[in-house]
């Protein structure tokens, strides 16, 4: 296969565009670093909008954190090996606040306070610990709170979100929770939240809505909505909606490919090339090769490789099998870019226990790379594999970030080490 | 006796043909517009039309038409220097040849009182003239021999036409060339114009002619007898000059007729120059009886075409005139395959084997019944697959050197195939919903499955379960879809989103989700593809199911229950949408 386009060159190469890589990026171009970041920005889809930084611990007995941070140094005590126990906890801090901070600036402010975990309402009515929200849902924080009196809207065709279910599910605990029912305007049939939140970006329907949920509206002091209120303006549109109705207004996740995790994906698609970092989204690597003079050299391309990158040191930040960082054959889990050893269970039967919602969580959900403590992956010899190749978020081994509920906080966190890491080597 | 018969047989033939043509013309019908408008209306319109613009300033049009377009082709110049060069030559050298040689008694005459075939510039010229002929059919044909362009279809037509142009031509050239050198034309002459036998006048005569006008005698002559030569000079001047040049001016025979000079004496006892008189008479009276229904009509019709051309565009004429114009569009066509040369879907006919894709060869499909509703069904769904995949880029249109608006006729012909329960393949698909489709072809396993449903060409994603094991229903694609987002309520109108489709198609459920509309109302903008986290190629497989849908849905025959108008007015719904 020929390459078709000229070479490039930088300092560290960003491999993934998920949460960690995104992140990594940020914080490489905070330090002015010449870096390149390829890879699929659409993992970002699926991001919930919440940033996690530690909701449960141990996982089988299903503990949950008030304050984070107390969890994670029960964590790191109980769990020496996860990627926690590699990171100082003033980088965690400056790593969360550079992280937010990047964020406001792109339209799109975060809420959290410092030592403790928010409480919200997820689509099923369950409800949830983490560490920060969007703006958009601070208000639900307080409504469950509080357990004010509220009306929940959902829409008619509108799959994955019902407000009847979260007030059923929630009525013990807040009686005052009302569900009701809107058409959206101007369409029918099933309904999909990433068009809604695009068409919820014009202010008509954005006026036609407010209409429509104050016809709704008794006594309520709240009202919460699915987070589809805008897309690529959803600051002003919340404002606008809140001002329109007249109410406090709170917006609450959706399922996947949430609204929430996109806003999150349009503010780095424009914040990190505005940045200085040179993106080469929705491209892959197809291989990688290392010399230790020359350092690494990429191989790029969409459909097959078009042009090589030569790096002086690299970020893995492909995450795990959705991401594709791993790949898991019948025989053993692989790492799909370098070939690194990954860490897992002796043969395929440890994978899985029997049952699949076991609360101990699955062995294949907690393989994945083992580093040393500037987050260097190992190869075979339990040595750093390259000098200058540090690994984050995921795809990183010993942590089952699902369970919990630790998957953006690891993400941002150990991009920051690995960014923080390889500048330090560098010089 | 016979000659004459034969003569008459075919002008009768010749202009009865002309005529039946010329009537043909407010006959076939081509387009909507015929349900409303009878034979009597447009050959009115044709009638008043004409009358108009002859006694209208418009005249100055036809007139600049007959002079640019007709007389001096500057049309085909400007496209091709050798393609004018073949047909100037053709045009003129057989028109001359008509004027001066075939209509000699009648017409030359009467312009010039002297008048002899053998007489210069006459002779000179008829071998002036037929050599022009002969040049262009010569690069005609290698046009079609050499230029080896897919597109250039050349039909039984051609090469009968320019078989006979051909057989006319070196039958005359052979026909004189024996004349010159033949013994009993000398006798005959000799007989009508001297009435003469004493030898002593004779001989040097043909000692004369043996030696200077290449006839060739049993009778070995002695040319070298000078004074013999000048005896029969002189005798020459007497009775034979005033009618004859000298043969060298019939630059083509006479060399012929002093190549074959070994066996004149044969060819001149079996009278060689009766049989090749009898050949060159029959092709011309062959081609003269068959002018109006072979390629030649064209030299009536095509010049017609060029002016009507002149007076405005096919379109903007009334529906009369639209109508009478499409009839002499099919007349007018000389299938000289300039169109398909330029058509540009014209490289689609290299993957896809229906000659009906190439503006000539759609046309020529017309001519065969012109009226569509007579082709079978299996004609009309090849010519309807042609046809739909004409994007009207009107480059045939700007191209064709007999005028003819291939737009409009491509444009009415479309909407007859409609009409004809033929429309475009996705029409096809809008006549059952996906769980309809879905039953209907319930019964074929893959086994028994059309080729087409196995493999879809060398690309096969739908037929790879690699191309969507990574889907994992996330409905980024169906968010993304400008087409959803156009639609009020997707499950009626598209049947499936792209993330359904994609479903069924990890179910192997290929067949039901080919009947979506959904496959067939996608704009091919790739933003689902480029949207999918997981990398599925959402857009290229949908591309994919629309071939092998048209593919396999398509009848040869329509179906009784959806007529034309069904179609219509429920692709009349589904554009609304857009």
């Amino acid at each position: 296969m020929m390459e078709t386009r000229p070479d490039v060159h930088c300092d560290l190469m960003i491999i993934g565009c998920g949460m960690a890589g995104a992140a990594a990026a940020l914080f490489a171009s905070a330090r002015g670093i010449d870096t390149i970041q390829v890879g699929m920005t659409g993992e970002l889809n699926y991001a919930s909008g919440l940033i996690d930084l530690l909701g449960v611990h141990p996982i089988a007995e299903g503990r949950k954190w008030d304050n984070p941070w107390a969890g994670i140094d029960r964590l790191v005590k109980d769990c020496p090996r996860h990627p926690y126990a590699r990171l100082e906890r003033r980088d965690m801090h400056t790593a969360l606040s550079v992280f937010f901070s990047m964020l406001e600036m792109g339209g799109l402010p975060y809420t959290h306070t410092a030592d403790r975990n928010l409480q919200i309402i997820t689509p099923v009515g369950s409800v949830k610990s983490t560490y920060a929200v969007p703006e958009t849902m601070k208000n639900g924080v307080r409504a469950l709170e509080e357990k004010a009196p509220c009306l929940m809207v959902d829409f008619k065709g509108l799959k994955g979100y019902s407000s009847r279910q979260i007030a059923e599910t929630l009525k013990t605990q807040w009686p005052k929770l009302r569900a009701g029912r809107l058409e959206f305007p101007d369409t029918g049939g099933d309904l999909f939240s990433e068009q809604l939140a695009r068409r919820l970006d014009l202010p008509e329907t954005l006026a036609h809505l407010a209409a429509d949920i104050r016809g709704l509206v008794g006594q309520e002091a709240f009202v919460g909505l699915p987070a589809i209120v805008g897309l690529y303006k959803s600051r002003a549109a919340f404002e606008d909606l809140q001002r329109q109705v007249g109410l406090p207004l709170f917006e609450i996740a959706v399922m996947p490919p949430s609204v929430a995790g996109l806003r999150l994906r349009h503010v780095f698609e424009q914040q990190l090339p505005h940045r200085g970092v040179n993106t080469f989204f929705q491209q892959k690597v197809f291989s990688a090769d290392y010399e230790k003079k020359r350092g690494f050299r990429f191989r790029v391309g969409t459909e097959e490789p078009q042009f090589v990158v030569h790096a002086k040191g690299a970020v893995l930040a492909s995450g795990r099998f959705f991401g594709k960082g791993l790949h898991a054959d019948r025989k053993e889990i692989r790492e799909t870019v370098f070939g690194l050893p990954v860490h897992q269970t002796a043969d395929r039967t440890g994978w899985h226990r029997k049952r699949l919602l076991d609360r101990r969580g699955h062995g294949i959900n907690r393989s994945g790379l083992e580093t040393d403590r500037f987050l260097r992956p190992l190869g075979v010899d339990g040595r750093p594999a390259f000098p200058t190749l540090h690994a984050a978020g995921s795809i990183l081994a010993h942590q089952d970030w699902v369970r919990q509920k630790c998957g953006s906080g690891l993400a941002i966190t150990t991009a920051y080490a690995a960014v923080k890491a390889f500048a330090d080597l560098l010089v | 006796m016979v000659f004459t018969v034969t003569m008459v047989s075919a002008i009768i033939i010749c202009l009865a043909g002309i005529l039946y043509r010329f009537g043909r013309w407010f006959v076939v019908e081509i387009g909507p517009e015929a349900e409303s408008v009878t034979i009597p209306e447009r050959m009115a319109a044709a009638f008043t039309e004409t009358v108009k613009i002859v006694f209208s300033p418009r005249i100055i049009f036809l007139v600049r038409g007959l002079f640019a377009d007709v007389l001096l082709q500057l049309h085909l110049l400007r496209q091709s220097f050798w393609r004018w060069g073949m047909h100037m030559a053709l045009f003129y050298g057989f028109g001359l040849l008509i004027l001066m040689h075939a209509l000699d008694d009648p017409l030359t005459r009467a312009l010039f009182p002297w008048y002899e075939s053998t007489l210069n510039p006459f002779f000179f010229l008829r071998n002036l003239f037929g050599l022009m002929v002969l040049i262009g059919a010569v690069i005609a044909v290698s046009r079609r021999l050499f230029l080896k362009r897919k597109g250039l279809f050349t039909s039984f037509a051609d090469r009968f036409t320019l078989g006979l142009i051909t057989t006319i031509l070196l039958s005359g050239f052979a026909l004189e060339a024996v004349q010159i050198g033949s013994e009993p034309i000398f006798d005959e002459m000799v007989v009508e114009y001297m009435d003469e036998d004493n030898e002593e006048v004779l001989d040097p005569l043909k000692v004369y002619w043996a030696a200077e006008y290449g006839v060739v005698f049993s009778r070995s002559m002695d040319t070298r007898n000078r004074s013999a030569l000048r005896l029969g000079a002189e005798i020459h001047q007497e009775y034979c000059a005033y009618c004859h040049s000298h043969p060298v001016s019939a630059f083509v025979s006479y060399p012929l007729s002093r190549g074959v000079r070994a066996g004149a004496v044969f060819l001149n006892r079996i009278r060689a120059d009766r049989f090749l008189r009898t050949c060159h008479f029959l092709a011309v009276f062959i081609a003269l009886a068959l002018l109006p229904f072979s390629k030649f009509f064209h030299l009536v019709s095509t010049p017609i075409s060029l002016l009507v051309k002149r007076l405005g565009s096919t379109p903007n004429a009334p529906s009369e005139g639209r109508l009478n114009r499409r009839a002499l569009a099919l007349d007018a066509c000389t299938h000289c395959g300039v169109c398909s040369l330029s058509c540009s879907v014209a490289p689609l006919y290299r993957l896809i084997p229906n000659p009906t894709i190439l503006p000539s060869e759609k046309l020529a499909t017309l001519r065969k019944k012109r009226i569509i509703p007579l082709l079978s069904g299996k004609e009309k769904s090849i010519l309807s697959e042609g046809s739909f995949i004409c994007t009207e880029c009107r480059r045939c249109t700007d191209v064709c050197p007999s005028g003819i608006d291939l737009q409009d006729l491509w444009h009415a012909s479309k909407q007859d195939l409609i009409r004809a329960g033929f429309p475009e393949p996705h029409l096809w698909i809008m006549r059952r919903t996906t769980a309809e489709w879905a039953d209907q072809k319930a019964s074929e396993t893959v086994d028994n499955a059309p080729a087409s449903l196995k493999s879809a060409g060398p690309i096969n994603l739908t037929g790879r379960p690699e191309s969507f094991a990574s889907c994992v229903q996330c409905t980024t694609c169906t968010t993304v879809c400008p087409v959803v987002a156009a639609v009020d309520d997707p499950a009626e109108e598209l049947d499936l989103t792209p993330q359904q489709v994609m479903n069924l198609l990890r179910l192997e459920m290929k067949q039901t989700a080919m009947g979506a509309r959904m496959i067939w109302k996608c704009v091919t903008c790739y933003l689902c593809q480029e949207h999918c986290p997981q990398g599925v190629k959402v857009a290229d497989v949908m591309y994919e199911l629309r071939n092998i849908a048209s593919d396999r849905f398509q009848p040869a025959e329509p179906e009784p229950s959806a007529t034309g108008e069904e179609v219509r007015s429920k692709s009349g719904k589904g554009s609304k949408e857009k």
